[in-house]
């Protein structure tokens, strides 16, 4: 009980780094935030909070130090064996957005290197993680449906972001957040702001605090709003050094913020004072919403967990929906065309791996998908994810790898010596077989699991 | 007396005669006369056999027995009789499907007992010998005349008789679609494999395709290894449904799928067939089992080169492993209990 109440404080303290306690806070004992430097079990979906790190301190969002496997760097493996010292076979041509035409399809493109890189930032999905841990570098595959993404991210540059809601479909493992990051690294290559959510999951699984606020009512996520700002403001640091706010903005417990703000000073508010990120959060997407300079993209990853019941818990026990808690209520205002940006679009890519937060009806129905369960009229539906899913448009994703896609990826992973077979034609083409065409099952069951030789 | 005279008053009540005998006339005052021929009082009989037990049943086996006789005439005047040991060893061992003693009784329209049939199909078997004599000879007259009795008597089913326990030919649709069976434990799997078409060649590939030769492009790939020129030759996939989902689907195990792939994968036909297969019972071993039994008779019957390949890979045996039964003071099949020394 003592460590349960000590805790408490601590995470309170953390949260208010103000002085005014608020009364009506309500925290969670599992939601404390751990010390700096305190090793914690990360659950299968990282994403952990930041431990009370400074703001405005450059912290690379360098992935997950406590995952189980990390493998270790080059100059600790001088052993002949591991023949570190052999030369780069994996010849790959960088991602340019200019080189992005029918010409390339079906070639591996490397992701560049860059210090501010969207994804080394924002994070990953955690499958993507874990393959870009065994290959030497990060890449991907450029296929049909990527030039089909891109066709409609430069349509969709011109117009406001409720005509551009697409969601990427399909089955397990067909390759939809891979498409969903190469849209992204394509956005950011082309100047434009660029918020990037890995896994939505974590923002509903009760990893983080919550705290019920009055004025909105709905369930504050302080950490993630805050962990959002800082991440948004380090990938988009250049674009939003540009944008001025263009009207007054009140903030709770301080005086309002005037006109013709630098935005990075509105971020930096929030980043100061984690209470206020969530409305600075809101604030700052919807200057970004009116002003034309930049096209902005919001992808989501795992985007079905924004639709159904959170594994958060009021004092009723009963679960909280999403719609209820202030990160997913923002991101479903942007998707459902509530909220729009001037220019730019919305992506999502649902995630079918997931039984913890299953495709709802809702989704199903909006985006003409098969449901798993009986349905009929007598389901009920919840208007309010109705209204949320409101003209979402589709994009399937094919199940299957083309040859050439396929033969891409093979030559990628046999390059990179990640598979201890020879590379021919039969270990290819048998694997394809048994996968089916499914690029997972390729890669995962496929390549990596086989022993035979 | 004169007997010939009746009493008077009993002419009308008599109905019969007394007399049993005629009066005795000499020959020989007949010879001038023309008397008609007088019936016999019995007809000759028709056949010899009239006076046996069982007169149709010895004129259909003595009919049949004059057909083997003639039959071993002709084939002696042939020179083909009698057969030295080599030629006679030389003929295909015939295994004849007559009809049964009823249905033969019904043909020979009487009732037969066994000996009698054994006696009858012994003479066909003799036939069907001589037979078999003639066709290998080639003297066809012979061998369709005797033809002509031997089926007459052969069962309607005889080709299926003949062929029990041989394994049938696989027989293919218009479509040329072949249908296997396999099986695995409790499982059974009905797999129809068709060949996967390539498409048309492009006529602008072909073009430039006989400026390069076969004999440029292996060098290419030789001096230049790391060069990521990639042919534009169409890689055919095989496409695997298994009742109605992909492969991946259905067996989400890899050591599932590897099974069903086994087959293909020994024989080097990898993309060459499209396989749709339905299977029941079981688990996913023993699914995954028999659809790879089905796929491996089923190339069999489309590349007969490759049986060897897969007969000697033993997957086109059926695994005749079946789940052992629990025995009476056994745990299981073979667990025992606990020993307990007191």
């Amino acid at each position: 009980m003592l460590t349960c109440s000590v805790r408490c404080q601590r995470a309170s303290r953390q949260l208010f780094a103000s002085s005014s306690t608020n009364p009506f806070v309500q925290t969670r004992s599992y939601a404390s935030q751990p010390k700096k430097g305190q090793v914690v079990k990360q659950a299968s979906q990282g994403f952990k909070g930041k431990k009370g790190a400074l703001p405005g301190q450059a912290e690379p969002a360098k992935k997950d130090k406590k995952m189980a496997f990390q493998p270790l760097p080059v100059s600790q493996l001088p052993h002949p064996l591991f023949e570190s010292d052999r030369p780069d076979t994996l010849s790959l041509q960088s991602f340019h957005p200019e080189m992005l035409t029918r010409i390339v399809e079906s070639q591996a493109l490397k992701f560049p290197h860059n210090d501010n890189d969207p994804f080394r930032i924002f994070g990953l999905p955690r499958n993507i993680l874990v393959e870009y841990r065994l290959l030497s570098k990060p890449c991907s595959v450029i296929r049909s449906v990527t030039i089909d993404a891109i066709n409609k991210l430069d349509a969709a540059s011109e117009k406001e972001s409720w005509q551009s809601r697409v969601i990427f479909t399909g089955p397990q493992g067909c390759g939809k957040s891979f498409l969903l990051l190469q849209a992204m690294q394509y956005c950011n290559a082309r100047d434009w702001l660029v918020l990037y959510i890995p896994r939505a999951t974590s923002l509903v699984n009760s990893t983080t605090a919550h705290v019920y606020d009055m004025r909105t009512r709905t369930y504050l996520q302080p950490v993630f709003a805050y962990q959002t700002l800082q991440r948004f403001l380090k990938v988009n640091a250049p674009k939003l050094e540009q944008l001025r706010t263009q009207t007054d903005l009140e903030i709770e417990r301080r005086p309002a913020v005037p006109a013709d703000t630098p935005l990075v000073e509105l971020i930096n508010i929030g980043l100061k004072d984690q209470g206020l990120a969530p409305t600075v959060l809101s604030a700052v997407l919807e200057v970004i919403g009116k002003q034309t300079t930049f096209p902005m993209l919001l992808a989501i990853d795992d985007f079905q967990a924004l639709y159904g019941k959170s594994h958060y818990r009021d004092q009723h026990f009963s679960a909280i929906k999403s719609y209820h808690l202030s990160m997913p209520r923002l991101l479903l205002e942007y998707a459902s065309g509530r909220k729009s940006f001037a220019r730019g679009a919305v992506f999502g890519a649902l995630s079918m791996s997931n039984t913890t937060f299953p495709l709802p009806l809702e989704l199903c129905e909006a985006l003409s998908l098969e449901y798993d369960r009986p349905y009929g009229p007598y389901v009920k539906r919840s208007s309010e994810l109705v209204k949320y899913t409101h003209r979402l448009e589709k994009l399937a994703v094919p199940n299957s790898l083309t040859i050439p896609e396929a033969a891409s990826v093979f030559d990628v992973w046999m390059k990179d010596r990640a598979v201890p077979t020879k590379p021919n034609d039969e270990l290819f083409l048998s694997k394809y077989s048994e996968a089916s065409g499914n690029a997972r099952a390729f890669v995962w069951k496929g390549l990596l699991s086989s022993i035979s030789t | 007396m004169n007997v010939l005279r009746r009493p008077p008053g009993l002419s009308s009540f008599r109905f019969y005669s007394t007399q049993t005998t005629r009066p005795f006339v000499p020959p020989a005052s007949l010879n001038h006369l023309e008397l008609p021929q007088r019936q016999r009082e019995k007809p000759r009989p028709a056949s010899p056999s009239f006076y046996t037990a069982r007169p149709d049943f010895y004129d259909q086996l003595t009919s049949l027995e004059s057909a083997l006789q003639h039959a071993k005439t002709a084939l002696t005047t042939c020179h083909l009789l009698p057969l030295p040991q080599f030629a006679r060893t030389a003929l295909p061992p015939r295994v004849n499907a007559w009809v049964d003693k009823r249905e033969l009784g019904l043909k020979l329209r009487s009732n037969l007992t066994t000996s009698r049939y054994r006696r009858v199909v012994l003479v066909l078997n003799e036939l069907e010998t001589y037979r078999a004599i003639a066709e290998k000879a080639g003297i066809m007259e012979l061998q369709e005349g005797i033809r002509g009795i031997t089926e007459l008597f052969e069962r309607a089913d005889a080709a299926t008789m003949l062929a029990r326990g041989k394994s049938k030919p696989v027989k293919f649709d218009e479509y040329g679609r072949s249908y296997t069976l396999g099986k695995r434990k409790t499982s059974s799997a009905r797999v129809w494999i068709v060949p996967a078409q390539r498409p048309p060649a492009d006529p602008s590939t072909t073009a430039l395709s006989t400026q390069a030769t076969e004999t440029d492009s292996a060098l290419d790939a030789l001096l230049n290894p790391h060069s990521s020129s990639k042919s534009n030759e169409h890689v055919s996939v095989a496409q695997i449904l298994v009742n109605n989902t992909p492969l991946s689907t259905y067996f989400p195990i890899p050591a599932d799928r590897t099974r069903v792939i086994h087959p293909l994968k020994l024989t080097g036909l990898l993309g060459a067939y499209n396989i749709f297969a339905i299977v029941r019972g079981g688990g996913t071993s023993g699914q995954s089992g028999a659809v790879a039994h089905g796929i491996a008779k089923g190339l069999a019957a489309h590349e007969p080169a490759v049986a060897t390949i897969l007969r000697k890979g033993k997957i086109l045996r059926r695994d005749p492993r079946m789940v052992e039964r629990k025995k009476p003071g056994l745990a299981k099949a073979r667990k025992r209990y606990t020993w307990v020394k007191r």
